[in-house]
């Protein structure tokens, strides 16, 4: 025992943990490791790397590096990393990762989850981590058992050795004497356990037992809460205010302005609520005080005829193609704003000490999210500690740090720990929203229905400067203001005028093979912040275009799957996603009423396509029955897999049936689920799932759901009724 | 001051009367399972049992549970003591984000109480004021016909009896 405390002190100094264990690796490629992992190590943990701990008594605690936002990204990981370490997922403790650079996204070099790359760009590393970790342990065991370690196996988190089984734990402090053995081999895929098979979700039970905690559920003693009152208009300031009122309502403790607004601290969230119900602000009008929806539409349709666009990318020659054609479609499709309403507004609870802030909250980008508070309270990075907690929703909302830069600003004018708290109406009427679009479509084919040319432009607000004007402070913590305004501006005009934001464009040409095309953009942005919102470009682009492939199918008497299929001859991935879903839609036998419509769409490296059964009743679209083929590569957890694409699925009915956000006066109409209705159990139809069988890498799988649905219900919807909708939501006259 | 049973426990609240029972229970009583999604009564996030009967409680004021019983998901089962709902929960993997699902099962323990043997139809009818934005609508279903249409049986009375 004496040697165990004296090794585990050397360690301790060397690592400079206080509570115990040794921190010896850094897994990830391009990974600086700069001081210790955020990791509380128990006192007799052992942490091998910044993923995984295993204690004497063999838990095995693995820090999962991405949010889980309900896309269940603990298990999805957890069994990546078990599978190598073969440690079964459901038998781990699955940790959130405190922020630390270890944790990068390796394609964002932030810490930060988004853009449904997390199984795709931690499964190789995180095999890695897990077989090195395996390798370690068997090293571990050899020396201590005195048997070669080729003679050793190891199965569920024992080392085998003949009839005996010595638990993973029994070897943990000789192992943390050992060097890291690095590029240990990996598994086969015919000998995966746990990839690829269904289990259940790590935090199924925690989630079913309301034990789960969430940003909301923070409670420090003493803590107070605030809200604030935002403009009407985005980014409008307040000129005077008059809280004489509020000041003397019951719990009131403070009221101070702060960037966004004026924010009421409360000793609970009730009061605070009351109170700034009694505040009057007389707000400044900003350059969106005078801009409504029809305003919007009306400007983004005169960008697109004005014929003055940046060209994003092109192919062939496609006005050669169109002279020579003999049927030319062109048309216009429109998609709303639409905002993402998390059921857990944002909030966030900030405690800042002498010794350095400590925040609770539920964020896509932790590492951005540290950043930010670094830069706004002055305290050194590794001062200041995140708990991300479970994230009541995501779906690109929780990527922006409005909620962060508001409770930072407020725990700064107080000396207390504070919870701020959004209402759904600050949620909905404050947001950031998925832009408007206008997309214009010109497009013929050849008589047996393959594109000769394809010409795809939109016109709307950009996402991706809007989105780092609220990111960069937080991502570039040390760099001054000035400097920051500077590059953002500079992002701004780039996109307005030189080059195209991919995000605005993406997915108006990459499904299908085209010889001939071109795809440009024309940037009109009114002022209503703009963010990634599940699906991003493709959520509007996707209706575009797969409603422009069953109108060339119909002016070509062609059968839209077979048209699809001509233009994916060389794209054999979806075609057999196509191909797939054809065979299933012509083997359906569904009530006359009924009607099928059918779309595809290839984002995040993931082809899906959907076949949606819709009846429309007294001009009411009733969607029954969608049916989902999927080619996300390896399927980690297909149980997961089908849970994502009944929820995407969801998700955009939402969206095709009822979302809009609308402006009047420069502000948001929509305040709350009665005038932002959100998909019920009693709206929501049936979802099958076919998962192709594959064993290439995994690809996307939580927002490759999304695109397909609206052009699959509005084919349907057009051969119910013979009305061709071409804007978003689907309204029938 | 406003005294109920709170998870068959006697408890009193002296603040002001006209506070919702949701933030009363979750600050007071430090009960967090119970979610704020609207504030409005229209995504049932913050479903509690009021004698028996699921209800909003993000409007409704605590005055109103004066003297009668209040249960909350805490009450409804634990991980050591499920609900059959909630193992039903699990084995659907019914939850994404899971912030609504409390409410959900709260919704559904009202429904299997009242009807044991609920109907599709029956479900869809009482769950359709509570809202999942992951759009798990699927298996909540499935988890609940699983456990109305359960050859154990369900004893109704055993589960409120608890609370």
């Amino acid at each position: 025992m004496s040697n165990q405390t004296l090794s585990r002190r050397h360690f301790l100094k060397t690592s400079g943990l206080i509570g115990g264990g040794v921190v010896v690796a850094v897994a990830l490629p391009g990974c600086a490791f700069q001081g210790p992992h955020p990791i509380e190590v128990a006192d007799s943990g052992f942490v091998p790397n910044a993923f995984l701990q295993i204690t004497p008594d063999n838990d095995v605690i693995f820090y999962c590096p991405s949010d889980e936002m309900g896309q269940g990204i603990r298990t999805g990981l957890a069994t990546i990393v078990g599978e190598e370490l073969d440690v079964d997922p459901a038998t781990m403790l699955v940790k959130a990762a405190g922020s630390h650079e270890d944790y990068n996204n390796p394609e964002f070099g932030v810490q930060g989850t988004g853009g449904s790359n997390a199984v795709r760009v931690f499964y190789e590393p995180l095999r890695q981590v897990g077989a090195d970790t395996r390798a370690l342990l068997l090293n571990a065991a050899s020396l201590e058992l005195g048997i070669p370690s080729d003679q050793l196996r190891t199965d569920r988190g024992f080392v085998i050795v003949g009839d005996n089984r010595y638990p993973y734990g029994d070897f943990v402090e000789t192992a943390s004497t050992l060097e890291m053995p690095v590029a240990s081999p990996l598994k086969a895929p015919s000998d995966f356990q746990y990839i690829g098979a269904d289990a259940p979700r790590i935090d199924a039970l925690a989630k079913a037992t309301g034990t789960a905690s969430f940003g909301i559920d923070a409670d420090l003693p003493g803590m107070v809460y605030a809200v604030v009152v935002r403009p009407p208009v985005a980014g409008a300031k307040a000129l005077k205010y008059d809280d004489s009122a509020a000041r003397v309502a019951p719990g009131v403790q403070a009221i101070v302005p702060v960037s966004s607004g004026i924010a009421v601290i409360a000793e609970g969230y009730w009061q605070a609520n009351q109170a700034a119900k009694k505040l009057t602000v007389v707000w400044e009008e900003n350059a969106l005080s005078a801009v409504t929806s029809q305003q919007v539409r009306r400007d983004l349709k005169t960008a697109l005829d004005a014929d003055d666009d940046t060209e994003s990318t092109h192919e062939g020659d496609p006005n050669k193609a169109f002279a020579a054609a003999d049927m030319i479609l062109e048309t216009d499709y429109y998609a709303p704003f639409l905002a993402h309403a998390p059921m857990e507004p944002l909030n966030a609870t900030l405690h800042i000490t002498e010794d350095g802030a400590e925040l609770w909250t539920g964020v896509q980008f932790v590492g951005a999210a540290q950043g930010v508070l670094e830069r706004l309270t002055g305290l050194p990075r590794g001062d200041i500690k995140i708990h991300n907690q479970f994230l009541g929703g995501g779906f690109g909302r929780r990527a922006t740090l409005s909620h962060i830069v508001e409770v930072a600003e407020i725990a700064m004018s107080i000396d207390k720990p504070v919870q701020l708290l959004w209402s759904r109406e600050d949620d909905l009427r404050h947001g950031f929203y998925r832009p408007a679009a206008m997309m214009k479509i010109k497009a013929t084919t050849d008589e047996e229905g393959r594109v000769t040319a394809w010409q795809a432009r939109r016109s709307g607000a950009n996402i991706t400067a809007q989105t780092m004007k609220n990111a960069l402070p937080g991502v570039l913590p040390s760099m001054p203001t000035s400097l920051l305004n500077g590059l953002v501006g500079v992002m701004d005009y780039v996109f307005d005028n030189w080059a195209v934001d991919g995000s605005s464009v993406e997915g108006l040409h990459e499904t299908y093979s085209l010889p001939n095309y071109r795809v440009s953009h024309a940037s009109v942005d009114h002022g209503l912040p703009t963010t990634f919102w599940r699906s991003v470009g493709h959520s509007y682009t996707s209706f575009a275009v797969e409603s422009m492939m069953d109108e060339l199918a119909e002016a070509r008497q062609i059968d839209p799957v077979a048209l699809r299929l001509k233009n994916l001859e060389d794209k054999p991935r979806m075609q057999n996603v196509v191909a797939q879903a054809g065979k299933l839609m012509a083997d359906m036998s569904v009530p006359e009423t009924h009607h099928l419509g059918f779309a595809a769409h290839s984002s995040f490296g993931t082809d899906v396509a959907q076949i949606a059964e819709v009846s429309v009743t007294n001009g009411n679209i009733r969607v029954h029955k969608v049916t989902c083929v999927v080619d996300c590569g390896l399927a980690v957890n297909p149980d997961i897999v089908r849970a994502q694409l009944e929820g995407a699925v969801m998700f955009a009915l939402t969206a095709t049936l009822y979302g809009q956000i609308d402006l009047d006066g420069g502000a948001v109409v929509q305040s709350n689920f009665h005038n932002y209705p959100i998909l019920r159990m009693n709206e929501s139809p049936a979802v099958d799932v076919v998962i192709i069988n594959s064993d290439t890498p995994p690809t996307g799988i939580g927002e490759p759901g999304v695109p397909p649905l609206a052009p699959a219900v509005a084919n349907a919807v057009y051969r119910a009724t013979g009305q061709r909708l071409r804007d978003l939501p689907l309204q029938l006259t | 001051m406003i005294t109920f049973s709170l998870n068959g426990d006697s408890v009193s609240f002296t603040g002001d009367p006209n506070t919702p029972l949701l933030w009363v229970i979750r600050d007071e009583f430090k009960l967090k399972g119970s979610k704020f999604g609207c504030g409005a009564g229209l995504c049932g996030a913050c479903t509690m049992h009021l004698d028996g009967s699921a209800i909003k409680t993000c409007v409704l004021p605590v005055a109103a549970a004066a003297d009668k019983a209040v249960t909350t998901i805490e009450g409804l089962g634990n991980p050591e003591a499920l609900h059959p709902l909630q193992s039903a929960w699990v084995e659907h993997n019914v939850p994404q984000c899971g912030y609504c699902q409390s409410g959900q099962i709260m919704a559904a323990a009202a429904l299997i109480a009242e009807k044991p043997g609920a109907s599709g139809d029956d479900i869809d009818q009482a769950m359709s004021g509570n809202i999942c934005r992951c759009g798990c609508y699927p298996r909540i279903k499935a988890a609940i016909l699983s456990v109305a249409g359960s050859p154990l049986g369900y004893d109704a009375t055993a589960v409120e009896a608890r609370s």
